[in-house]
């Protein structure tokens, strides 16, 4: 197959039209198909086998893998010397599901430390754009959300897990309003929702295109504003800590980016909210994701033995930007589609329904820019229109009012989504699986807890709209007061035991100790980060 | 079959030597800059974070999201005797120009946590004395200069001190907490954190959504009916 093809870009540019006469896209008569042949999770080269831990013999994404089957960065000469903090509650992951946990676990009154990679706040939740789902409309209910979670997901995420989730919802936002959140209203009061990918009713609430920073900003305000959480910024975990016989999770190592430092902390509960893998570019994809988005907490979580799930099924959101170049990757909302806006092909076709599921709706737009019909800028780009300035012209002062996000980012950039449509290709946006848990957040290993992206089971092998918010809140409170809970006097001995087992395990594998993991960032943005 | 996509590399930079499209030019053109200290050869079109981490400048870690909503890459830009500040994702590189990555704000002064507030008639009040020099703006407009999403802060500062809660808080919409704004206050307002706290207060104690709390009402109800207890368990 000749990448090269596509129609370039300023062929495309004038044969597009805002005003153009186009009919409804055509019926997709076999979903899976298109899946099958387009969608990076389904082609065999994507995806390997694991060979050892808790999940050998599962299907892993090739380059996952290699860091799930990794050395550990320390072993126990680097533990000496190094000081130790005690506190209830440990939380590993500043982003939203975090500070959830973080303040659920405070509001019951443990003493928590929440430690974070980079600054608190620095995360992905703080670009979420489109909204929160949740079912408070009179011609919607909870089942019927727990019903398109499932059927989003291909049905198999875990119902417990989902409808525990939907059944959150209405107190979630509650809880966001009582710390602050502002949303979008309608003229009567009501929140405003909307409509989107794969839903059968509108059920996102929103704050503008605003709501991921809006939430995070409350979140990391309250944060740091409440007398019982400590918070300790650039301090990346680099290992986990377990009992003598590496079976219980009893604390973790940091390293901090500002004096290259070890630090030990030592917790009866240790809450991961790591997030997810974005930032290794899996497939060669660009990525929505925040420089830390590295898959440390999976890496971390296999290594002391808990079970992982789905980790050949990741999130190629549909809508990522090809240009301008220093936003290659980012996001442009779901909203934007969800209120209206069409994608077409270079020939100027709507070439799939816009608001199918996000899987299929990506795969259709590759099966474009693949089979030739996509608009090429250079060899290295090609993508598809998003046709934001048919949807200015039916909808007059819409993007401005509601999408101020999405015109703000490109002011530096001198792009008018109003009158230039925009250039998109998916781009790798969210991890579907991740570490199992139960309604609690709890994992398979005593002692360890995981929310938001890191954690599995709720998407299935595919995520819709505006359940990532509501599904940080909901299960990073469920950690925070479950870690609360659990009131055993914490570990007598810390070990790096489990550490001691991975690489025997490597070692009888083959595997050769080569690489080492967790991450901490992209290779490209690593360049001396602990140089003095 | 070997999917096109996998040999796309979106990630390596080689966009960077890139002409941008919109032009139709040929000029990778070399751009020289200074970033905390370090000389670095860069092409156009890069931003101040590309810059830094092709020119490998150490410890550059007060990076994240790129699209300049997460607020942490600040940095103090020099050109001749012109000081500014900016974010470094959505600064792009200049021959001369002497850019240094800023630590981040220590923690805020003002203390108070919103579930301390019960009462909203005394906002106001309670406003004043978390936030006390919110009154003693001397208009020096440091804020509004430094402020890299063009927020009115000064104004915006005014209408708080004012009780104008809900007004206030809209100007800081587009507020990313980077604080820079509290770094240039010589009268230590944290206007940044004057903004959220009005922002909060407002959907504090004036977001009452009728469909939101009818379905809480009806989920209360099932509850009761179901378990027969009448706790509820979310408080």
């Amino acid at each position: 197959m000749n990448m090269n093809n596509g129609i370039p870009l300023a062929q495309a540019s004038a044969l597009y039209r805002p005003d153009a006469d186009i009919g409804s896209p055509p019926v997709l008569a076999d979903p899976q198909a298109l899946l099958n042949a387009f969608h990076p999770d389904y082609l065999g080269s994507s995806v390997t086998k694991l060979a050892v831990g808790a999940n050998a013999g599962d299907s892993c994404q090739r380059e996952l893998a290699g860091l799930l089957q990794a050395e550990a960065i320390i072993d126990e000469a680097d533990l000496a010397g190094a000081p130790v903090t005690d506190i209830d509650v440990l939380v590993i992951g500043g982003g939203g599901a975090g500070c959830a946990a973080a303040l659920a676990a405070a509001e019951r009154g443990a003493r928590v430390l929440l430690v974070t990679k980079l600054r608190l706040g620095d995360s992905n939740t703080v670009m979420a754009e489109g909204g929160i789902q949740v079912a408070i409309e009179p011609d919607d209910s909870i089942q019927r959300h727990i019903e398109d979670t499932l059927r989003g997901g291909h049905d198999i995420g875990n119902p417990e897990l989902v409808a525990a989730m939907a059944e959150d919802g209405p107190d979630v936002i509650r809880w966001l309003i009582r710390a602050g959140m502002q949303f979008e209203q309608t003229a009567s009061g009501d929140l405003h929702t909307r409509r989107a990918g794969g839903m059968n009713a509108a059920r996102i609430v929103h704050c503008r295109d605003y709501t991921g920073l809006e939430m995070m900003r409350v979140l990391r305000e309250s944060v740091i504003q409440h007398r019982a959480i400590e918070v300790w910024e650039q301090s990346p975990a680099v290992e986990l800590l377990s009992n003598e016989d590496g079976r219980k999770c009893v604390g973790a190592v940091f390293k901090s980016l500002i004096d290259g430092r070890f630090r030990m902390v030592r917790t009866h509960s240790v809450i991961l909210a790591t997030g997810g893998v974005g930032r290794l570019h899996l497939n060669g994809f660009p990525t929505s994701n925040h420089l830390g988005a590295t898959g440390d907490g999976l890496v971390l979580a296999y290594r002391i033995g808990a079970c992982l799930r789905d980790l050949d099924s990741f999130q190629y959101h549909p809508t990522g930007l090809v240009y301008p170049p220093h936003l290659s990757g980012k996001l442009v909302t779901e909203g934007v589609r969800a209120a209206g806006a069409w994608m077409l092909n270079a020939a100027g076709q709507r070439f799939v329904d816009e608001l199918l599921p996000r899987d299929i709706v990506s795969a259709a737009i590759l099966r474009e820019c693949q089979e030739g019909r996509g608009v090429r800028v250079d060899d290295g780009r090609v993508g598809v229109w998003l046709d934001t300035p048919r949807l200015e012209r039916s909808q007059p002062g819409l993007l401005e009012r509601q999408f101020p996000k999405l015109l703000a980012r490109f002011r530096v950039s001198g792009v008018d989504p109003r009158h230039d449509p925009l250039l998109i290709h998916p781009t790798l946006h969210y991890q579907n699986g991740g570490v199992v848990i139960d309604v609690n957040g709890a994992t398979t290993v005593p002692g360890l807890y995981a929310v938001g992206e890191v954690a599995g089971g709720i998407h299935g092998r595919n995520r819709i709209m505006g359940n990532a918010l509501l599904e940080i809140i909901s299960f990073g409170r469920r950690a925070g007061v479950a870690a609360t809970a659990q009131r055993d006097r914490g570990p007598k001995k810390v070990t790096l035991e489990h550490v001691n087992r991975a690489r025997r395990d490597l070692t009888l594998a083959g595997i050769p100790l080569t690489q080492a993991a967790p991450q901490i960032l992209p290779d490209y943005a690593a360049k001396g980060i602990w140089n003095r | 079959m070997r999917a096109a996509y996998c040999t796309l590399n979106f990630f390596d930079f080689s966009h960077l030597t890139k002409t941008p499209m919109t032009t139709d030019g040929d000029n990778p053109q070399t751009i020289n800059l200074t970033i905390n200290g370090v000389a670095v050869a860069a092409s156009a079109a890069m931003t101040l974070v590309e810059a830094a981490w092709h020119g490998g400048v150490p410890r550059v870690t007060a990076v994240s999201c790129l699209e300049s909503v997460c607020g942490s890459c600040r940095v103090l830009l020099r050109r001749g005797k012109e000081v500014t500040v900016n974010l470094a994702c959505q600064t792009f590189v200049e021959d001369g120009l002497e850019a240094v990555f800023l630590p981040p704000q220590p923690p805020p002064l003002h203390h108070y946590e919103i579930s301390d507030f019960t009462d909203g008639w005394n906002i106001q009040a309670r406003f004043h004395e978390i936030f006390p020099e919110a009154s003693h703006c001397r208009n020096c407009h440091g804020c509004v200069l430094s402020c890299p999403k063009g927020i009115d802060v000064e104004g915006a500062i005014a209408l708080a001190a004012a009780g104008h809660f809900r007004d206030a808080g809209e100007a800081f919409l587009e507020c990313v907490m980077c604080e820079l704004c509290d770094s240039a206050c010589p009268e230590l307002i944290a206007p940044a954190h004057v903004g959220l706290f009005c922002r909060r207060v407002t959907a504090h104690f004036h977001l009452r959504p009728p469909n939101l709390i009818y379905r809480l009402e009806e989920q209360r109800k099932e509850k009761m009916g179901l378990t027969g207890a009448s706790h509820d368990e979310h408080e």
